[in-house]
């Protein structure tokens, strides 16, 4: 069974993805409020990220959540660069997984907070 | 028959309330007595409960009428018929477990009192009952159910993955049964202070503000929008008018990793008036000491009990209720609450049965943001099932995570703000490591000095 992933768009992320097939993927979501893309995660992907990251889960709707910022910036880096939102994201992504575990648990100690 | 609805009275007609108020009279009640220092119950290195909780639940009459650690026979009818000795509803066994070596070391028996410390300072005396051995694996598995036992709401056999299972499973082998005192009443810190309504104080309050029907919300989380909405349209519920009050009462304890600190949780729930969302004069904060076993339908009759105890009429129910993964069926507190679970001991509902609860249930279907309707929608009034975009705490944890700022239809910015200032203080905006350490040295609350004689 597949699962879904939603990528987070601000404007720098959605600049880096300008002109490329994943421009037209992009969702509007509540409202307009939350620009994000959706991509589909195989299950064999979907069950190597949740046996890595021991936070990692699927929620109600479906969705991977509770994974690190790393993981997810670096999906989004394959994104951009390929275009794409196919498997082959995922398997360029995975197989850096050692150097994302590294800096994820950097972010399992500290998150700068926002200034608000 | 009349319509209006009054407070209802405690579980078992009267609260418990085992607190000396007198530190004198404390000191003197815990002179002489052989101490033991409460330890947290580990798993795999990381404290998952800390038994110092139940004992400021029981005394201050959260779980009224339970007055302190069960004795085995009491364990057993609970795990049997979730019943007391006295025939009253009661969910979980409540134990205070020691190790063979501390039990060998105090030397304590049957008869004896003995003195609980807590941060270093005297806190609590238990007047022993009964010393008994437990199964804890047995005690586990017979807490939660499993399928072939309980077959209508159990999915799958509960194992480590459980938080509640590994807490019984994790429990020393050793009981200490008998009742409680709190000798040295705890003093409560920022920010927990300000919400610390025990039941008669809690009863008290909602007397002064004139409520007469009350609606509970449980919670563990940061509320978002879908929590508000569920809120303020439960709370339509009442008697001749909607309910007078919103209490929400946050369970603070032991924490996951990945949950939100208990001190965000607090604040930002009250940040939902402060903001005016709800009004202030309707919406209430409030909090009970417990370390959750998510036992989704069992624990819901914790949630009523609790509730009813503070005086509450009403109490919301959602979608998997105190549940973590796929044990029991998503559906199973509103099964338990609409039908009864007989396997559980429940033939009706637990307000049906004899010396059953008085609080009601409110079983509630979902909230979430439909763009056709072009707001927050009731499932079981918007039918553009395929457009849904569903509140789920993990994308928002995400969001945050990524450092953005939450759209207001998402989450309420004095909510999101209330998140960023305990972000700040502990540089981190959920559970982790460092602040399971901080949690698990400094509590809630502080025990003021107390010098308690060796001599009786």
């Amino acid at each position: 069974m597949a699962y879904n992933m939603a990528l987070l768009l601000d404007s720098a992320r959605k600049e880096k993805i300008k002109g490329t097939p994943v421009e037209q993927q992009i969702q509007k979501l509540f409202g307009g409020e939350v620009e994000a893309v959706i991509m589909e995660i195989p299950e064999e992907h979907a069950k190597k990220i949740l046996d890595e990251f021991t936070t990692a889960r699927i929620d109600s709707r479906g969705f991977l959540e509770d994974i690190p910022v790393a993981l997810k910036r670096a999906i989004f880096s394959e994104v951009a660069s390929k275009g794409s939102t196919g498997p082959e994201v995922l398997d360029a992504t995975l197989a850096k997984l050692d150097e994302i575990k590294e800096e994820a648990k950097k972010e399992s100690e500290y998150i700068p907070p926002p200034e608000i | 028959m009349g319509l209006k609805i009054d407070m209802p009275e405690p579980n078992g007609g009267r609260l418990v309330d085992r607190v000396v108020k007198k530190p004198e009279i404390g000191a003197k009640m815990a002179a002489g007595c052989p101490a033991f220092d409460i330890k947290p119950t580990m798993f795999k290195g990381s404290p998952i409960r800390n038994v110092y909780r139940e004992i400021v639940s029981i005394c201050y009459g959260f779980f009224s009428p339970v007055e302190g650690s069960m004795v085995r026979e009491e364990v057993e009818r609970v795990l049997k018929e979730r019943r007391l000795l006295n025939d009253c509803i009661f969910p979980y066994p409540l134990v205070f477990d020691i190790t063979e070596e501390d039990l060998k070391g105090l030397g304590v028996e049957e008869g004896d009192r003995l003195l609980l410390r807590l941060k270093g300072q005297p806190f609590a005396v238990i007047d022993i009952e009964e010393i008994y051995k437990i199964d804890t694996d047995d005690l586990a598995t017979r807490t939660f159910g499993t399928p072939e036992n309980n077959p209508e709401v159990v999915r799958e056999p509960f194992n480590e993955k459980h938080p509640g299972y590994v807490i019984y499973k994790s429990l020393n082998p050793y009981v200490i049964g008998g009742k409680f005192f709190i000798v040295n009443p705890p003093k409560f810190r920022e920010p927990f202070d300000r919400f610390w309504f025990p039941p008669a104080e809690a009863r008290k309050e909602f007397k002064n503000k004139g409520w007469r029907t009350v609606i509970a919300h449980q919670t563990r989380n940061v509320p978002h929008v879908g929590h508000e909405f569920l809120m303020k349209n439960a709370a339509y519920m009442g008697d001749t008018e909607p309910c007078h009050g919103i209490v929400v009462n946050a369970i603070i304890g032991a924490k996951r990793l990945g949950d939100y600190p208990d001190e965000a949780i607090i604040e930002a729930h009250a940040a939902t008036n402060e903001g005016k969302y709800i009004k202030p004069e309707r919406h209430m904060v409030t909090f009970t000491l417990w370390d959750m076993r998510y036992g989704n339908p069992i624990e819901s009759l914790l949630h009523g009990i609790i509730r009813q105890n503070m005086g509450v009429s009403w109490h919301m129910f959602g979608r998997d209720h105190a549940a973590v993964g796929e044990f029991y069926d998503e559906y199973a507190t509103q099964i338990l609450w609409g039908e009864g679970i007989p396997s559980f001991g429940f033939e009706a509902p637990p307000t049906d049965v004899y010396a059953g609860l008085k609080i009601r249930p409110q079983n509630m279907q979902e909230f979430w943001y439909c763009p056709v309707c072009g707001e927050i929608a009731y499932k079981g009034n918007c039918g553009h099932i395929d457009e849904k975009q569903k509140f789920s705490g993990s994308f928002i944890r995400g969001m945050v995570r990524e450092g953005v700022f939450p759209p207001k239809v998402i989450m309420r910015p004095e909510v999101y703000k209330a998140v960023v200032k305990w972000w700040k203080k502990f540089n981190y905006p959920f559970v982790n490591s460092a602040y399971l350490e901080y949690k698990n040295k400094e509590g809630e609350f502080d025990l003021p000095a107390m010098e308690v004689s060796e001599k009786r």
